[in-house]
């Protein structure tokens, strides 16, 4: 069941390719990404729409003769839905350099697919004077290179989309915080839908729904049941599979996804131009394991653990997912060394796989329980 | 057929590799006897030539790999890994050397002594996902050793202007400064132009023996491509380069008397990913049927030149360049680069290994392989894996390799 504050949110989502064709019709340019370290505040500022490509429930058919069986079965997802004609209405793409697999299929889009604007951008791994530098050069390229396409760059443009996505981000932080104190009465899976939303609307529209949805709360409900679980992993796309945990007895108070509060922390960057709070904000990414070491999101970990009083970790992988398996078995053993206990699951093409899940989960959190 | 072979070598010169191997691994482990530091680090970047310039030692867990393939140990390898957690469906790279560290390590069966522990690590911050998670592990593993972290940005080569140059030359000079503080080793400059001399030296031979690739029959194929380890391991060295030398007189002096890989060469054949380093053999199979596998996509990482006027630079576009050119991070260009060899070699046909450990180099191959049909060259998809043969069917290699040789031959006779 879908709760009331979070139904427009679903029925976008829901709606999706729909949504796209009609900002297409209105005239909007759309841009997609596949990796959240594109820079939207810039696509957005150029003019253009930032769009972050999903793929569709369901097999895989016409990917297969692009893309090899052992990349993650997001990426085959979304090729399979471009192949399909899902993604017609998009300009091009502008990707952020983070894992190999989604740098090789933005090329095969590239190949296969098309578009007026195709960018790599590669992004500093050190934060130092000379990488801000560097990516000052970087974003730029990508502002000339939308010029191209037909945007419009100006600092003013940029200042202007920072402060309405640092407005978007703090509002996110602000249902992150209830959350963690058992006052967001939103299911995992309706907050999912709020998350996903975002990665197609309008920024201006999506920030007023979030303030609509702020207002809808309802002050008062029913606490929520479950045993409170951390989400790690890299992105949940069907909504369904946050929906298991919660009703195999779960309780998700706390997330380390790019569907989630990688993406909005921190919700703003620093610094005396717009560009600077770009950079500033990039180079202090929460971190993702594409751009950094498991000892250095440990403690992120733990932190996140603390402030939501999770009980234990279910790391949520999609399968094939190199940075999140080259992680696991460190971040496994330094939970265990905490007591802390977690789970692992790997998101196959055919999706949750219900029963399968269903029953580990269930066994997860008996085992919780006792 | 068996599972795992080691390739038939025609030439002398790659006769000699086993001791070429042996040489630079003693190399390493006197290193150490001798207090001279020991750096782990990814193979083809600007930090090998920097190291042999301050009299460091360079080690390549990355080249360990297939050194654990050649000699069986792979299978113990991962099993330590996989036991730790890792997924098998990791690059087997990353299982290998992760499950040897963490091993045998230097236990009494291994070949060659083994690796000798790190003073330094240089950890990349860009390259492929597995390498940057191999080193981090490696960090893990030898606490005590003194790490690096340089950035190098995956830029496509089309792709490179200035400010990525000026970039990666701030990062070479970071790298100086922190090998100076961690060694006590100065660079000096005189010093590093002749290693950068050589290493340029070596790229120029280096293209001068793929140029013999040309000739029909050719007489030097994929079976010989183990002579890359002086490239791997050796660049900026005069080793390298004498070892080079003799490598291109012997293919002179073979190809002035006409003496190919086959006498009868019906076929030629390009591979395109790294091979089945448990099985060289797969290159001498096409044989029984006219095949020589000419040339693959490995070899074009040394296709480079290097300059010793401007030796920081230089080694600066080395780093900048290698991954790109033997990855996804531009498909065009490497489209443009199997292609541009399927020319010059003439080209029959391309094998393209759909290579379960390494999705930077697999990505792409399908626009490769469409390319290519435009062009005439007919292409066949191999299943495998560069390190773990539990992922190679050697039945069906056999049945879909005579299938397409047949193809191939007919197509030659003209009566396809």
């Amino acid at each position: 069941m879908v709760s009331d504050a979070a139904l427009p949110f679903y029925e976008m989502v829901q709606n999706r390719d729909h949504e796209l064709a009609a900002l297409a019709s209105a005239g909007k340019k759309l841009i997609g990404y596949f990796c959240t370290y594109a820079p939207v505040e810039l696509i957005h500022a150029s003019g253009f729409v930032p769009v972050r490509i999903m793929g569709d429930a369901g097999t895989i058919d016409k990917a297969y003769a692009l893309t090899p069986d052992f990349i993650c079965p997001y990426l085959r997802g979304a090729v399979e839905k471009a192949l399909n004609g899902g993604y017609k209405h998009l300009r091009g793409v502008v990707q952020g350099y983070t894992c190999d697999a989604a740098c090789g299929v933005a090329n095969i889009w590239n190949e296969n697919i098309g578009g007026d604007v195709f960018h790599i951008l590669p992004l500093p791994y050190v934060d130092q004077p000379a990488s801000r530098s560097f990516l000052r050069a970087e974003l730029t390229g990508v502002a000339e290179k939308l010029g191209l396409a037909g945007g419009v760059y100006t600092h003013e443009r940029l200042a202007a989309s920072l402060d309405l996505y640092d407005k978007i981000r703090a509002l996110m932080a602000e249902f992150y915080a209830l959350r963690y104190e058992r006052k967001l009465p939103l299911s995992a899976a309706d907050f999912l839908c709020v998350v996903q939303a975002g990665f197609f609307t309008l920024p201006e529209r999506y920030y007023t729904m979030l303030t609509d949805l702020k207002k809808a709360l309802p002050q008062t409900f029913n606490a929520p049941k479950g045993i409170p679980v951390l989400i790690s992993g890299s992105l949940i796309e069907d909504p369904r599979v946050l929906r298991i945990v919660e009703e195999s007895g779960g309780m998700v108070v706390a997330d380390d996804l790019c569907t989630g509060l990688r993406n909005f922390i921190p919700t703003r960057g620093r610094g005396a131009e717009p560009m600077d709070r770009l950079i500033d904000r990039t180079m202090n990414r929460f971190p993702c394991p594409s751009r950094t070491s498991a000892e250095e999101r440990l403690p992120r970990l733990l932190e996140l653990m603390e402030c939501s009083k999770a009980r234990g970790v279910i790391f949520i992988l999609q399968k094939f997912c190199t940075p999140h398996l080259g992680d696991h078995p460190f971040l496994n053993a330094a939970l265990q060394e905490r007591r802390i206990p977690s789970l692992m699951i790997e998101i196959e093409e055919s999706g949750a796989q219900d029963g399968p899940m269903r029953t580990r989960l269930e066994s997860f959190f008996e085992m919780l329980e006792a | 057929m068996e599972k795992s072979a080691k390739s038939k070598k025609r030439l002398q010169t790659a006769k000699e590799l086993p001791l070429i191997i042996a040489d630079y691994y003693r190399e390493c482990h006197e290193a150490k006897m001798e207090n001279r530091p020991v750096g782990w680090m990814p193979p083809m970047n600007g930090g090998i030539e920097l190291f042999y310039a301050m009299s460091l030692q360079p080690v390549f867990p990355e080249n360990w790999s297939p050194v654990c393939a050649a000699f069986g140990l792979t299978h113990k390898n991962f099993a330590v890994c996989e036991n730790m957690g890792y997924s098998r469906d990791l690059c087997g790279y990353l299982r290998n050397i992760i499950g040897y560290v963490n091993g045998m390590m230097d236990g009494p069966e291994i070949p060659l002594g083994g690796l000798p522990e790190p003073d330094i690590i240089l950890t990349p911050q860009g390259g492929c996902s597995p390498v940057m998670k191999i080193f981090q592990a490696l960090e893990r593993r030898f606490p005590r050793a003194k790490v690096f972290r340089g950035d190098s940005p995956q830029v496509a080569i089309e792709n490179i202007t200035r400010h990525h140059i000026d970039y990666a030359v701030g990062e070479m000079k970071r790298l100086v400064e922190f090998l100076a503080e961690a060694t006590g080793h100065k660079l000096d400059m005189d010093r590093l132009k002749e290693v950068v001399r050589l290493s340029d030296r070596a790229c120029e031979l280096w293209d001068e023996i793929m140029s013999f690739r040309r000739f029909i029959p050719t007489p030097i194929s994929a079976s010989e491509i183990g002579i890359m380890f002086v490239m791997v391991t050796r660049q900026g060295t005069q080793k390298a380069v004498d070892y080079l030398v003799r490598v291109r007189d012997e293919l002179k002096e073979r190809s002035e008397q006409g003496i190919g890989i086959l006498a009868d060469e019906k076929i030629r054949l390009f591979w395109d990913n790294i091979p089945l380093w448990y099985n060289m053999g797969l290159f001498n199979y096409f044989e029984k049927m006219g095949g020589v596998v000419v040339a693959e996509t490995y070899s074009a990482a040394w296709s480079l030149r290097l300059d010793a006027d401007n030796p920081m630079e230089s080694l600066a576009m080395k780093t900048l360049t290698s991954y790109p050119l033997v990855s996804c991070v531009s498909i065009k260009k490497r489209k443009e680069m199997v292609l541009k060899a399927c020319r010059e070699y003439s080209i029959d046909g391309a094998i393209l290994h759909r290579n379960r450990s390494c999705v930077p180099i697999t990505l792409g191959q399908m626009d490769i392989r469409r390319e290519l049909e435009q062009e005439g060259i007919p292409s066949l998809i191999i299943d495998a894996d560069h390190m773990d043969d539990r992922n190679f069917s050697t039945a069906q290699f056999q049945t879909r390799a005579d299938a397409f040789m047949e193809m191939l031959l007919s197509k030659k006779k003209g009566s396809l």
